[in-house]
């Protein structure tokens, strides 16, 4: 056993907590939730010359070749200084379907590419019809005519589909929703004729889009794995998923204690700073015991997901308690801000507002305490 | 990082699972878990432990241990606890006295206890708490006076759980009385044998069956060689001891028997003509213990591979203590839940499911969130030890 992180990964926390400091403060986070686009092309370039885009691309793609658990840090770090942009659905969402079900001629095409920073990609999976979460709830057609196939239907709540140059749209071919069989990867070019891409309002400023497909046509070559038989992978990438939403949670968490610990040893009430007040001093107990959890349930489940183990409990309960857990850690932190936090341009509402978001993304407790149960053979 | 147990170790816990299938019954674990008291079963069971090569690995090999990593007491517990057991039977000498006296003990101290207590020998009973000295544990004032060739010990000791059944008492008592002192300065640690003249032990018992007691010491001598470490230094070795002993005690494995049973309920129960294991709220609910668990389990190891590697501790073996003790009231409440009237049914009732155990659970619930310190001192600890917060 051993919880240290290596050498490396510190280095790794490290310069990432500088690059997003640096280049992700609170005012540009809260600009850029305004923006249409949602990020600069400085940001993204800065990160790609970190070779952030290929971290975990292996070397024979033009990748970095490092680990989930190394991928984690950086989410960690980024979710810290809640980094915008399409970084989150490019390497983990867009990627990882590509790296797991694609030929050796589709990674050589895609992958290079998305290390270099050249390519954006995304993943279109949850729809209109999935008013409870889940992922096989799928209905979104796709029909092979001749050499191509042809998708039609609506995908919701897509992340950064408005500037993705590809999107993986996971599909129906077969069978009817709440289905694992018959559910086909296809890579769709963005600006291919059909689509319509409209980004949605979020409570957390982030770009989630409606993707429309009208008889887009996909050309059968950008089929990734087995048409009707990637419920495995899909399973698989959304576990990973999940994971990295945990690890952005942990980062958050982890500031916003930082930024509660500062503020309750400077605010003075009653003579004392209200950090001294055990009223006070209980809710950052409970934040540290929220944050220590979060971090290791999270950090437990990539091993698990590198180590290519058992995975499917764990990252559950993962997701399942961290998105409780960060609920909850940011209405204590807003309790120690109290009036203060409550404003539009203090950063707590930044984190809260994020916490709904991430504890939606991929499935919430609910969704994951249901596919624990099935782990402990209930 | 890397969260997996060495081969030898998964080794280990094969055999020990081996053996245990074979000799632990669920009597034995209740016997040491409920405190009803160590009776002469589970005092065989723990010389068994001994002879099969699963007491004493990590403790020194001059006084009979293996020299192995602390990692494989970790696995006795774990493996004890997933079978009711909450701990090795004669647990307070293993896992809190026998470090202390390691620690600080002389050397006659050490050869004279710890091959004892290795072999599941000896057990000690815990004498801190006073009728006014119980999250204040420095205000105690139970009187050890210096009588040149002994010590004579005059007072009252409360909550001393294993008093009744133990062969010595772990006894912390004032040997500084000068009010200008710091109240923590003046306390001591004693090793005394329980059947010394002049201790009265006298039996409380708790609102879910177990046995504690009320210990009276009246003119109780006690060998100067009996004192652990310095004079005026008890309380030290006390708080010294108190991370490590966290993270012996408070293991969350010994929670697992109630997502297994409430899991076999689930399944075996029927209403309306479904399984309750097919109800959402139902699966909802159980598999919440085992979420909570597997986090709980997390912050286990973590404090424990701190303690391994030497690493300091400040805030890790308290979270793991409160969270554990308030996440047995959410799981049992939750079973509670389910089990619905049945639920209230202790174990003499032909109708108590699960054989009575949830309903004992609840009872229980109420003591981990303040033995050993309550969840409000464990906080305070996180907030100021661990997070740098200004004591009030």
């Amino acid at each position: 056993m051993d919880f240290n992180f290596s050498d490396e990964q510190n280095m790794l926390r490290e310069a990432a907590r500088g690059f997003c400091e640096k280049m992700s403060p609170m005012g540009y986070v809260l600009e850029m939730e305004k923006d249409e686009k949602g990020y600069t092309e400085e940001l993204w370039q800065g990160m790609a010359n970190l070779g952030w885009m290929g971290l975990i691309i292996p070397e024979a793609y033009g990748g970095v070749g490092l680990k989930f658990l190394d991928m984690i840090v950086l989410l960690e770090e980024m979710g810290r200084m809640c980094v915008p942009g399409p970084f989150f659905s490019t390497t983990i969402l867009g990627t990882l379907p590509i790296l797991h079900a694609g030929s050796e001629e589709q990674k050589n095409d895609f992958l290079p590419k998305v290390a270099s920073g050249e390519l954006k990609l995304t993943l279109a999976y949850t729809e209109p019809g999935m008013t409870v979460y889940e992922p096989t709830h799928i209905e979104v057609s796709a029909a092979l005519k001749g050499d191509s196939y042809c998708i039609n239907g609506t995908k919701l709540f897509v992340p950064d589909a408005h500037v993705a140059d590809h999107i993986v749209c996971l599909v129906r071919t077969n069978g009817s929703p709440m289905e694992k069989d018959g559910l086909t990867l296809l890579v769709a070019d963005a600006k291919a004729a059909g689509i319509t891409i409209n980004c949605l309002n979020t409570l957390a400023g982030d770009k989630l889009c409606e993707v429309v497909f009208d008889n887009v046509m996909v050309p059968r070559r950008n089929l990734l794995g087995k048409e009707g038989g990637v419920w495995p992978i899909i399973e698989k990438v959304l576990q990973y998923a999940a994971v990295g939403t945990c690890a952005q949670m942990v980062g958050g968490a982890a500031k916003v204690l930082d930024l509660a610990l500062d503020y309750a040893k400077q605010r003075v009430q009653f003579g004392k700073p209200i950090g001294a007040f055990q009223a006070v001093q209980h809710h950052f107990a409970n934040m540290a015991i929220a944050l220590q959890g979060s971090k290791f349930i999270t950090y437990k489940a990539a091993w698990l997901l590198d180590e290519g183990l058992p995975s499917k409990r764990v990252t559950s309960a993962a997701k399942a308690w961290v998105s409780e857990a960060y609920k909850k850690f940011v209405i204590l932190g807003h309790q120690i801000f109290a009036g203060t936090g409550f404003m539009e341009e203090h950063e707590m509402p930044m984190y809260s507002r994020r916490a709904r978001a991430a504890e939606l993304a991929f499935g919430d407790a609910n969704y994951h305490r249901q596919v624990v149960a099935g782990e402990i053979n209930l | 990082m890397d969260f997996g147990y060495t081969a030898e170790e998964e080794k280990f816990r094969e055999r020990l699972n081996a053996f245990l299938d074979q000799e632990m019954t669920e009597e034995l674990a209740r016997q040491n878990w409920e405190d009803l008291g160590v009776g002469p079963e589970a005092r065989e069971f723990s010389k068994k432990l001994y002879e099969n090569g699963f007491l004493g690995l990590p403790w020194p090999k001059e006084y009979g241990g293996q020299g192995l990593s602390p990692t494989y007491d970790f696995i006795l517990i774990d493996e004890l606890g997933k079978r009711w057991g909450a701990h090795v039977p004669l647990d307070i000498g293993y896992t809190m006295v026998g470090h202390t006296i390691l620690r600080r003990g002389s050397d006659a101290m050490k050869k004279g206890f710890i091959p004892r207590i290795i072999k599941g020998e000896i057990e000690f009973g815990l004498g801190y708490t006073e009728p006014n000295a119980g999250s204040d544990l420095a205000s105690m004032m139970m009187k050890a006076e210096d009588k040149g060739d002994y010590f004579l010990i005059n007072g009252q000791k409360t909550f001393n759980t294993e008093s009744h059944y133990s062969d010595y008492h772990w006894l912390a008592a004032r040997t500084d009385f000068d009010p200008g002192k710091p109240k923590y300065k003046g306390i001591s640690l004693f090793i005394v044998d329980q059947n010394s003249p002049g201790i009265d032990i006298r039996p409380m018992i708790t609102m879910s069956g177990e046995r504690t007691n009320e210990v009276y010491y009246d003119d109780v001598k006690v060998p100067k060689d009996r004192l652990v470490g310095e004079k005026n230094n008890g309380f030290y070795y006390i708080m010294e001891a108190i991370d490590s002993e966290r993270n012996h005690v408070f293991v969350p494995a010994r929670l697992w028997p109630i997502v297994d049973e409430m899991i076999s309920y689930a399944k075996n129960t029927m209403y309306c003509g479904k399984s309750l294991a097919d109800d959402p709220v139902v699966r909802s609910k159980i598999a919440q213990m085992a979420i909570e668990l597997e986090v709980a389990q997390m912050l286990a190891d973590n404090a424990r591979w701190l303690e391994l590697h030497d690493l300091r501790m400040t805030m890790e073996p308290e979270i793991t203590k409160v969270m554990i003790s308030e996440l047995e009231q959410r799981m049992v409440d939750d079973a509670m839940q389910i089990l619905g009237l049945y639920g209230q049914l202790n174990e003499k009732s032909k109708y108590a499911p699960l054989r009575g155990r949830i309903e004992w659970f609840y009872l229980h619930s109420f003591m981990p969130t303040i033995g050993a310190g309550t969840s409000e001192i464990g906080r305070n600890v996180i907030a100021q030890r661990g997070l740098g917060l200004p004591r009030g």
